[in-house]
């Protein structure tokens, strides 16, 4: 079963909704933010075990995002999102302890299966398996 | 080499030919000149002998344990480095931090009342914009250094390897064709996965990806192939048509900080990050280069890592 909690980051709104609303349909428990800061705040008030985190946003980028999360919940794994791949982003998030880069348009079921094996990686570093 | 004791009988042996002369000549009392002569001519003897011995002693060596060595060299020379600049990159931290927190605090009060209608403020405010991204700039420098530095402990799951292979080509599919680089996939079907850490190698294959395409330049091949190299391992390859690595270049590139991008563009990290992960794996990664011709970088992975590698196993 899926039971891990999900946060999807992303300043288009209309993905974010409908994003959230195809995870939900699969049984998946998952929050969105439509900032990096916001999601930020959502991460102090309680754990997220996988995150998917937009590249490109205005504000705090993905990059700048990713690395706060690393620095104060190291153990959630993220998910980068890109629309345009950079190579330069690309490898300046798995520097940064990305667990893997999805490209947009996404295909849910792809998706899925990263977000599983995250998951897996977060219980086996947590001692859980 | 081993040591050995002065005197032994076998050590007096190649000296024998000198005693026996010697101990020949007196008795049919030679001259003193033909007995130097005679003599001599056995410490020649005995010389060629010993020299002959060392010479195949050093090549049994070579053959069986250099390449080992050299390999070992590597891998302490990269963690002393890597615990030097550690140490100098966390010392770096503060003062920067407190340079970039210094100058925005001069941004927030050049916008106070008291500075309005000044004529430079608007230079002053862009330079010291300028100095926040420089620091910005040593900042990723040293969290580099950091990250390489840190021994992170491999987190062992089960890993499709072509599909990440796939997945990190896609990543740098788009910038290659505008290029006019062509990536191809050579992968293997059937390959069972590896128990590996997918983050991990996800890097190490996206910096090999990211150098090919450097080092292509413009209108050429980058190819990623994938096999099973025996029962227990398999190879990835990442091969270029590029310009080829320099014989006199080809010890240095997995040493941290070697680089041969044009300053602030590189800085030499990317293939001894690569080389400390595969080898925390268990695997190896070796080159081989041809001036004119291209690259090829070849990593060998044990499909299952030795025991006391990394965290539990996944259930794949
Ligand atoms: N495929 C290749 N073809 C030719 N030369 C290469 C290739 N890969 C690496 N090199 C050489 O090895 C050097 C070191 O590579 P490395 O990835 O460690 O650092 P870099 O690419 O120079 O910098 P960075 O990775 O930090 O951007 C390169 O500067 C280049 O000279
Ligand atoms: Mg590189």
């Amino acid at each position: 079963m899926d039971n891990f909690k999900v946060m999807v980051v992303d300043d288009e709104l209309d993905f974010l909704e409908t994003i959230i609303k195809r995870l939900k349909a699969r049984k998946i428990e998952v929050t969105g933010a439509e900032s990096g800061q916001k999601a930020l705040e959502l991460l102090a008030e309680q754990d997220y075990d996988v995150m998917v985190l937009d590249v490109k946003m205005p504000g705090m980028d993905g990059i700048e995002t990713l690395r706060e999360v690393k620095k104060r919940k190291p153990l959630t794994e993220v998910i980068m999102l890109t629309g345009h791949a950079s190579v330069e982003s690309g490898i300046q998030g798995m520097q940064l302890g990305a667990f893997d880069y999805v490209m947009k348009p996404v295909a849910l079921d792809e998706l899925l299966e990263k977000m599983r094996q995250a998951y897996e990686r977060k219980l086996i570093q947590e001692g859980k398996v | 080499m081993t040591a050995r004791s002065p005197i032994s009988i076998s050590n007096l042996l190649p000296y024998l030919p000198v005693i026996l002369l010697f101990a020949a000549a007196a008795p049919l009392g030679l001259s003193c000149g033909v007995l130097w002569a005679l003599g001599a001519f056995g410490l020649a003897v005995v010389f060629l002998v010993t020299i002959r011995r060392l010479q195949s002693r050093l090549e049994e060596q070579a053959k069986s344990g250099w390449l080992l060595d050299e390999g070992l060299r590597q891998t302490q020379k990269l963690a002393a480095i890597g615990q030097l600049s550690a140490g100098v990159a966390h010392e770096i931290n503060n003062p920067l931090a407190i340079i970039r927190q210094e100058a925005q605090w001069m941004q927030t009060l050049l916008q106070t009342d008291h500075f309005r209608g000044v004529e430079e403020v608007k230079e002053l405010y862009d330079s010291l914009r300028e100095i926040i991204q420089q620091v910005d700039r040593c900042k990723e420098i040293t969290h580099n250094l950091l990250d390489f530095a840190r021994k992170r402990q491999p987190v062992i799951q089960g890993v499709a390897v072509n599909k990440l292979i796939e997945d990190m080509a896609a990543l740098v599919a788009k910038e290659a064709r505008q290029k006019g680089i062509k990536i191809i996939l050579r992968l293997a079907p059937d390959l069972p996965q590896v128990y590996a850490d997918a983050p991990q190698l996800r890097q190490v294959i996206l910096n090999l990806l990211n150098n090919a395409t450097y080092a292509v330049q413009r209108n050429g091949e980058v190819t990623a192939t994938t096999r099973l190299a025996g029962k227990d391992s398999l190879e990835i390859i990442v091969s270029d048509t590029g310009p080829g690595i320099p014989p006199e270049d080809l010890p240095r590139i997995f040493d941290p900080f070697f680089t041969t991008k044009p300053p602030g563009q590189g800085t030499g990290l990317g293939l001894s990050i690569c080389h400390g992960i595969i080898e925390k794996l268990g695997g190896r990664i070796t080159v081989a280069s041809q001036v004119g011709q291209g690259t090829a970088f070849t990593i060998r992975l044990p499909l299952k890592p030795r025991e006391g590698v990394g965290g539990g196993r996944g259930q794949g």
